[in-house]
């Protein structure tokens, strides 16, 4: 077995045995499946509410849900995706970064031949298959409870629109891996290693894409990304923070695979988050080995 | 000087010494003037858009007139107070964190109970220079926000509006002061300090956005763009007539989202700073009787985040973590 293979094995353990992510791994998975749920318990009221609409007269508007797709179901679960899966994928990164330096067990490991390259990547690779269980896990919680909820199994098409899905999701979640690990390997104290990678996460959903949207905080939480302005100043802005709204350009391209035509993927977006990914985990493998050897100061 | 006052004194000196306090600080202080400055362009722009329809109209000799966008300064501080919601919750956990898990660190909990003072008085002193903490933190944002409002905004604040934003200021040191009151009790309970900010950060999630986002998605006007019933023109009495044979699930609905502090925060502030059009221009008297219950459940929830971190901030337990 390859040292690589080794590394990425013991950090794949290491990481399941952690109870405190595991706790944010079951809600994201949790919050993914009872997403359809939710969604559908709505659509069921707002149906409802339609019909009394009609027969008290009050509308003649055709049902806005009349022909809803099973994938609208899935919607809810891309939010899901922005609030707990990238945020549990960052904790996680940073838990990985601080083991070692908590254990002081880095400067054992770095005296074998390896190097700190392979040993990095190892780390990552383990993360990734971690990460990949998780969202296997939570596309297969979908694709069971839209079936259940359209009282039908998903179509193959379908499916494999839940799967392109997930490969996307995947790799967003590799990409906030990876920022945690930065964190993790290079600010000094274990809070503020923690806190970093949410931070950044804070500015990405919230701050970058309000500028160039004027989008309220709380509504960037629709699952729907939010168009960026076309006018004034906003436009400009919206053109300068427009590759740095990350999560924003995941909702869009995540539409687009769930819902929108087969044909119609946002290349631009789907650059932004391989692009983001990458970024991430170079700027890991960059790391010297001097940063895996401090040990956490709280 | 009382033992928890020194304890509260030495509290308030250390997280102003925190490097990351600040950082913290100055990042909530950040987003709060970005978002004030983006919702006055946001105003610009709809008051540029609204001149050039009345120009269009006018050159085509139209003789209909349209109501100009209103400004209403202390609507412009909507966005910030999202971010107080959000962002301000994290932060008030990292404070709260840091209050136990730096003592912990340099291992300095032996030493402090080697001196004899009541039991609580180690924790009540460090929550209430926490608490003086967050009122100083909370004076300055409201501060930053007033004068980006008038700098910005092109609107000064009258008084009233000065005492609206002094109560919106006040739901806001409560909130803060939850989540970190919630921190410290986690950080006390916990052998691994590391795993408290974990737990906390879980809580945060499932509080502050998982509790009020299943709500939105249940709420049936969210579900089409615009608003469901405005895509159905339903004026609002007849709006308000056919929820009410959805009665149940609105009262599910409703009973979800006022279990998360956040959102009993976001409905007194939005109330009494006149955000929601319901309260804005209403006497305060008109808003306090819509959001008393919110008020008292939030004090409450205060006073149960309080009572978790001294009853569980205990000598044996803090004395363990660093065994």
């Amino acid at each position: 077995m390859s040292v690589l293979a080794v590394v990425a094995g013991h950090e794949l353990l290491a990481s399941r045995r952690l109870r405190s992510p595991r706790v944010l791994m079951s809600m994201f998975v949790a919050m993914v499946a009872a997403a359809s749920f939710i969604g559908w318990l709505t659509q069921r009221t707002v149906s409802g509410v339609y019909r009394q609409v009609l027969a008290d007269g009050l509308t003649a508007q055709p049902d806005p849900f009349a022909s809803v797709a099973p994938m609208y179901f899935a919607r809810n679960t891309v939010i899901y995706v922005v609030m707990i899966g990238t945020l549990m994928a960052a904790v996680l990164g940073v838990q990985s970064a601080l083991r070692d330096r908590r254990a002081g067990t880095a400067d054992l490991v770095l005296t074998r031949p390896p190097g700190v390259r392979v040993v990095l990547a190892g780390r990552l690779s383990g993360l990734a298959v971690l990460l990949a269980g998780v969202v296997g896990a939570s596309t297969l919680a979908s694709w069971i409870a839209i079936s259940l909820v359209v009282g039908a199994p998903v179509s193959v098409a379908d499916s494999f629109r839940l799967v392109a899905w997930g490969g996307v999701t995947w790799v967003l979640l590799v990409g906030f891996a990876a920022l945690g690990m930065w964190a993790g390997l290079h600010v000094r104290r274990e809070t503020s290693a923690l806190v970093a990678p949410v931070v950044a996460w804070a500015v990405i959903a919230f701050v970058i894409p309000q500028l160039g949207t004027a989008a309220r905080p709380v509504s960037l939480l629709n699952p729907v990304a939010t168009p960026p302005q076309t006018t004034g100043v906003f436009h400009m802005l919206s053109y300068l923070t427009g590759p740095a709204s990350i999560t924003e350009h995941f909702k869009t391209l995540s539409t687009a695979i769930l819902e929108g035509p087969a044909w119609g993927l946002p290349v631009g977006s789907l650059a932004v988050v391989l692009v983001f990914a990458a970024v991430m985990v170079g700027a890991v493998l960059l790391t010297p080995a001097a940063r895996l050897r401090g040990a956490s100061d709280d | 000087m009382t033992r928890a006052g020194v304890f509260a004194r030495k509290e308030l000196r250390d997280l102003g010494r925190h490097r990351i306090v600040w950082i913290l600080g100055a990042t909530l202080a950040l987003a709060v003037v970005i978002a004030v400055v983006v919702a006055s362009l946001a105003f610009r722009a709809q008051m540029a858009d609204y001149q050039a329809y009345v120009a269009d109209l006018a050159s085509s000799g139209s003789a209909v007139t349209a109501a100009a966008p209103q400004l209403f300064p202390l609507q412009l501080l909507r966005g910030g107070l999202e971010y107080v919601e959000i962002i301000g919750a994290l932060f008030a956990i990292v404070v709260g964190y840091g209050t136990i898990a730096r003592e912990a660190a340099r291992g300095t909990l032996p030493l402090i109970y080697t001196r004899s003072h009541g039991p609580r008085a180690l924790v009540i002193g460090k929550l209430l220079g926490i608490a003086a903490f967050w009122a100083a933190l909370v004076t300055v944002l409201v501060l930053v926000a007033g004068v980006t409002v008038a700098l910005v905004g092109g609107s000064g604040l009258t008084v009233a509006d000065a005492f609206r934003l002094a109560i919106a200021a006040a739901a806001a040191w409560v909130y803060l002061m939850f989540w970190s009151a919630v921190a410290v009790g986690l950080t006390a309970t916990m052998r691994r300090p590391g795993t408290a900010l974990i737990l906390a950060l879980g809580l945060w999630l499932a509080i502050v956005l998982i509790v009020p986002q299943i709500g939105d998605t249940m709420d049936p006007d969210n579900q089409v763009p615009g608003g469901l019933f405005k895509a159905l023109a339903i004026a609002k009495p007849d709006e308000l007539a056919v929820l009410a044979h959805f009665s149940h699930y609105e009262v599910t609905r409703n009973g979800l989202e006022v279990t998360s502090i956040s959102k009993l925060f976001e409905r007194i502030s939005f109330g009494f700073l006149g955000i929601k059009d319901k309260y804005n221009q209403q006497s305060l008297g008109f808003v306090w009787a819509d959001m008393y219950r919110y008020t008292w459940a939030m004090l409450a929830l205060l006073t149960a985040g309080l009572g978790f971190a001294v009853s569980v901030t205990t000598r044996t337990r803090l004395l363990r973590k660093t065994a």
